[in-house]
């Protein structure tokens, strides 16, 4: 039997996932970057395998991708994580009914990409430039508000009232205005949801450079804070797909292909 | 097929001027000496081969027979006696889309006269003047005027409201009639008639026309022709022709290069970029926009749908290069 | 009482070469010739030009008085027929970038900012000299109001007015007038005549320039292409100061080189290879950045639309009387009617342009690049994806500028929209075959 493996290496995490020959998903795990990445890849990859019970000869085209692709020699073929991302949503969300737009809020980035119905990338944006709206703003929310990073999902349904506003664009200057609020007296939870719905306006803004579908997959690391979805699903008017590991979608997407390249090489050698 | 390619680069490649120069004599010697060796082309002809140039012309402008047709009283013109006419303006007409408006380009002896009398002024180094777009808007109606007077005045005399010595009105006017038998050292266009007034003012007016003609000749390229009835009457079939100006809109720039070279100043060859057929009324087919063309493919001659001179970059650059170190 | 740790150091001089600033050139001529294989012999002497000239600061000599430029819409052919030197001071560099930037608004577009940081510095590299006379056509805003600082900075500035609309008659008329008052003007600071010969030697040297050139940008029709975007650029960013005639004998030397690739079947890249047309703001030696992000990442740039390469040199001038004066008229003409910048208030020319581009060189999508602050190519990007998006091109939007910092985020977009391209066109194939 063979497998496939796609890594995504990213600056705040390490994503693995492996799919068996039919494409399906066999397994995943993420794992902090730290900061010597290539050897913590290769951790990954072994953890993960050995949690699967495969040997490293059995994944027969690994593919990587992400921040750190281009350092992971021991892959057989680097793709740009938007792609990556699209394949992966794209699979995952056939069974959905299929998906084209695509939202990713990462640990330091966005991206909206949008697809056609083959999968292809047709066109995206990315807010590469700044960490407002991207994982880093809810790091930063929680150490503040002195919470763990998977609290603030269920604090955000407990706001009694609206949720306030927060001005600052920039996610430095926000801690100091979340201080703010807290001394003169504002709860955390609509500090909270705040954030959330700063974050998911950013966002929707930044997809409708892109045109947003009618189904939409929301897939990284801040797809876990059921909080953020919630927000995110207001403020886009749609119906949002969100995947069982919304981290490892690129990974997978990955995988997808390292699976569909090794097959295409396969037939072109018999033709 | 390598021989068709080379043909076809070569003609594209050609030192334009200077072909169209011996195509012009050509045509020149044909149209007013060809008598001289028992050529006769026909009085249908649709170009300037002066009908007044008597004994050694090959062949004979179509407007001095139209306009006695139309003098005809109106019984006979509206008998069977027009078959006649039809008859003649078949055999213009077929002599016409051959060329399409290339007789005026490269047949017509007043037309090459003009590009002698050009050649003259920039020997002498004086500039050519140009019209302003609004002169240019406003006088490009008289060809119009002119071709429509060249029809109703005759027919007026067939009416009986007119006096017979109007007749040929056009003729009378045209310049060809005094400058054209010239070349058969033939001066007797050179007189004012005093048989009657009418005459005296048409003569008179003819000489006005002729010194017209030499100085405006002078001073612009071609200048006659944005007057002329002949070149009217062309654009009404041309659409018909064999021989077409074709344009590529896509492959256009816009330089304006073909706009700059042109003696009669049409603009919408540069600017027109949706219509294929570029020809406009006052385009006299001298191929010279096609020879400053540096767009490959974007103008083109084409004979009955086939290229037989585009622009080429390898043209362009060979032709310019000819023209600043020939200092012409 | 004296305190041994403190005194004062003395400033250092280090040759220019070891400074930051040429090292910001010798990074790039070094990526540009080491990174890539099989760099045509021919281009050798372009590497070498750029070495002397921006690595080592030699100096750029000239012929006869020294007009620099600001903008393609200067008439060279006019200063050439004075006996001057024409030079375009444009600049790439981000260490100017930063100089102008103390004095400039911090939203102006790096060009601008780099090209006045460096016109005010004391050592002005390329070494080419005080220049006798500035002409700074009035095109973008921008360059408008460079005009003064020039000015306040001790150039002789010549404004050479430009009309904002293509299109009118007027335009035309006003564009011509400006022409011939830029003649008197050069009369005057050179004090020589115009004569009908020196003109047409000037009409000589451009024109067997750009037919140099026409030739270069044919041999980039080919499919897989033979010589790479960034060579490309590094030609004709050499026109902007090299000595015209020596230019183009080393252009001609270099189309030798590559009929002699095309014959012998050469490909400078994979068969795949993603093939780019490159729009907008200006690359300028050493800011290559975008063009080499493009074909690091495996794509070919094979035309391009900008004006420091394509459309400084496309364009050929026809003159019907090789007068003074209507070859005087013609140069106008030139410069203007087919002229595809976005400063004009309309620009279809520009749309045609880029589709006829991809067309003929059969490009698989297009770059389109603008500084921040170049609010003109800005601006004119909407109707140009709508004109591509209707055609069934794709195009990828990058706002930059001349600073490093986001070569990471770039070469990422720049991946996926060439996976993207590859994609398309595999599939198109499919659907065909």
């Amino acid at each position: 039997m063979n497998y496939f493996a796609g890594i995504d290496v990213g600056s705040t995490a390490i994503k693995v996932a492996v799919v068996n020959e039919a494409g399906d998903i066999a397994g995943v795990h993420v794992t902090a970057s730290g900061s010597l990445f290539h050897k913590n890849s290769l951790e990954a990859l072994n953890t993960l395998l050995d949690k699967l019970g495969l040997k490293r000869e059995d994944v027969r085209y690994l593919i990587a991708t992400g921040y750190g692709r281009k350092l992971f020699k021991e892959a057989d073929d680097s793709i740009s994580e938007i792609t990556a991302n699209a394949i992966g949503a794209f699979e995952a969300g056939k069974a959905f009914g299929g998906v084209r737009t695509i939202i990713n809020i990462g640990g330091q980035d966005s991206k909206a990409i949008q697809i056609d119905d083959t999968g292809n990338v047709v066109n995206f944006a990315m807010n590469d430039k700044c960490a407002a709206g991207t994982g880093r703003f809810l790091d930063v929310a929680a150490r503040n508000l002195d919470l763990d990073l998977e609290e603030l999902g269920e604090y955000h349904f407990k706001s009694e009232v609206a949720p306030l506003n927060i001005n600052s664009t920039c996610t430095v200057f926000a801690e100091s205005e979340i201080i703010g609020l807290l001394a003169n007296g504002h709860g955390k939870a609509e500090i909270i949801a705040g954030i959330h719905y700063s974050i998911a306006s950013r966002t929707v803004r930044l997809a409708k450079r892109v045109g947003i579908e009618d189904r939409v997959y929301f897939d990284g690391g801040p797809a876990l804070n059921k909080g953020l979805v919630a927000a995110l699903q207001d403020e886009l008017g749609r119906e949002l797909v969100i995947p069982e590991h919304p981290q490892t979608t690129t990974a997978f997407g990955a995988a997808v292909l390292a699976r569909n390249e090794f097959v295409a090489e396969q037939s072109s050698e018999k033709v | 097929m390598t021989n068709l390619e080379d043909i076809r680069t070569a003609v594209n490649n050609v030192q334009f001027n200077r072909f169209r120069f011996w195509l012009q004599i050509f045509f020149f010697a044909l149209l007013v000496y060809g008598g001289y060796l028992g050529i006769e082309l026909g009085k249908h002809l649709p170009t300037f081969a002066c009908g007044y140039n008597k004994e050694l012309r090959g062949g004979m402008c179509f407007l001095m027979p139209l306009q006695h047709w139309m003098e005809w009283p109106w019984e006979k013109l509206f008998s069977a006696a027009a078959l006649t006419i039809l008859y003649g303006f078949t055999i213009f007409f077929l002599w016409f889309i051959a060329l399409n408006r290339g007789w005026c380009g490269f047949a017509c002896p007043v037309g090459t006269i003009q590009d002698w009398i050009t050649s003259l002024r920039r020997w002498t180094g004086i500039r050519y003047s140009r019209y302003s777009e609004g002169q240019y808007k406003g006088l490009g109606i008289i060809k119009w005027v002119l071709l429509a007077l060249m029809f109703l005045i005759p027919l007026g005399i067939g009416g009986g409201w007119f006096t017979h010595d109007l007749k040929s009105p056009f003729c009378m006017i045209c310049p060809g009639r005094t400058v054209v038998p010239l070349f058969g050292l033939d001066v007797s266009q050179w007189s004012i008639d005093f048989s009657s007034r009418t005459n005296m003012i048409m003569t008179s007016l003819g000489l006005l026309v002729t010194g017209l003609f030499f100085i405006g000749a002078f001073v612009k390229k071609r200048f006659f022709c944005f007057y002329c009835p002949m070149g009217a009457l062309h654009y009404l079939f041309s659409k018909a022709a064999l021989l077409r100006l074709n344009k590529e809109g896509a492959k256009c720039t816009r330089c304006g290069d073909c706009y700059r070279v042109c003696d009669l100043q049409i603009k919408e060859i540069a600017d027109d970029i949706q219509n294929k057929n570029i020809m406009t009324d006052d385009c006299i087919m001298c191929l010279k926009c096609v020879a400053a063309c540096p767009e490959p493919g974007a103008l083109k001659a084409t004979f009955a749908g086939i290229p037989i001179f585009e622009a080429t970059e390898a043209g362009f650059i060979t032709r310019m290069n000819k023209g600043r170190t020939d200092d012409k | 009482m004296t305190n041994e740790t403190s005194k004062v150091i003395p400033i250092q001089s280090i040759p220019y070469s070891r400074s930051r600033q040429a090292g910001e050139s010798q990074d790039v001529l070094d990526h540009i010739i080491d990174d890539f294989h099989d760099n045509p012999e021919s281009m050798q002497y372009f590497y070498d030009l750029f070495r002397s000239v921006y690595c080592h600061g030699e100096e750029v000599k000239h012929e006869g008085m020294l007009v620099g430029t600001t903008c393609i819409q200067a008439p060279e052919e006019l200063i050439y027929a004075f006996g001057a030197t024409p030079m375009r001071l444009c600049n790439g560099s981000y260490h100017y970038d930063q100089k102008g930037a103390e004095f400039m608004p911090s939203k102006s577009c790096s060009l601008v900012k780099a090209t006045l940081g460096m016109l005010n510095s004391d050592n002005v590299i390329p070494k080419i000299g005080k220049p006798d006379m500035i002409v700074n056509p009035t095109t973008c805003d921008q360059k408008k109001k460079s005009s003064s600082m020039m000015g306040d900075m001790g150039y002789k500035v010549y404004d050479l007015e430009f009309p904002n609309v293509k299109e009118s008659e007027a335009s035309r008329q006003y564009w011509q007038r400006s022409v011939r008052q830029f003649a008197t003007e050069l009369r005057q600071l050179t004090g020589r005549k115009l004569t009908k010969k020196g003109l047409q030697a000037a009409f000589n040297k451009t024109g067997r320039a750009q037919a140099a050139f026409r030739k270069l940008h044919s041999y980039r029709l080919l499919s897989p292409s033979i010589i790479l975007g960034k060579d490309i650029f590094l030609v004709t960013n050499a026109y902007f100061f090299d000595d015209i005639t020596r230019w183009t004998e080393k252009v001609e030397a270099l189309n030798v080189e590559l009929e002699a690739r095309k014959q012998a079947g050469f490909k400078a890249v994979q068969s795949k290879a993603p093939r780019v047309l490159f729009t907008g703001s200006p690359p300028i030696f050493p800011n290559l950045k975008l063009p080499l992000l493009i074909e690091e990442a495996g794509g070919v740039v094979v035309a391009d639309e900008s004006c420091s390469a394509n459309r400084m040199l496309y364009d050929m001038t026809a003159v019907d009387e090789w007068m003074v004066n209507d070859m005087v008229d013609s140069l106008a003409d030139k410069y203007l009617k087919p002229c595809t910048c976005p400063i004009f208030t309309k620009n279809e020319d520009r749309k045609r342009r880029l589709l006829d581009l991809v067309k003929s060189f059969n490009a698989d999508g297009v770059v389109y690049q603008a500084f921040s602050g170049c609010q003109v190519y800005e601006m004119e990007y909407r109707s140009v994806a709508e004109a591509f998006n209707q055609a069934g091109i794709p195009m990828l939007y990058v706002e930059t500028d001349y600073s490093p910092d986001d070569k990471g985020q770039l070469s990422t977009r720049i991946e996926a929209f060439l996976e993207s391209m590859k994609n398309r066109k595999k599939q198109k194939q499919r659907a065909a075959g």
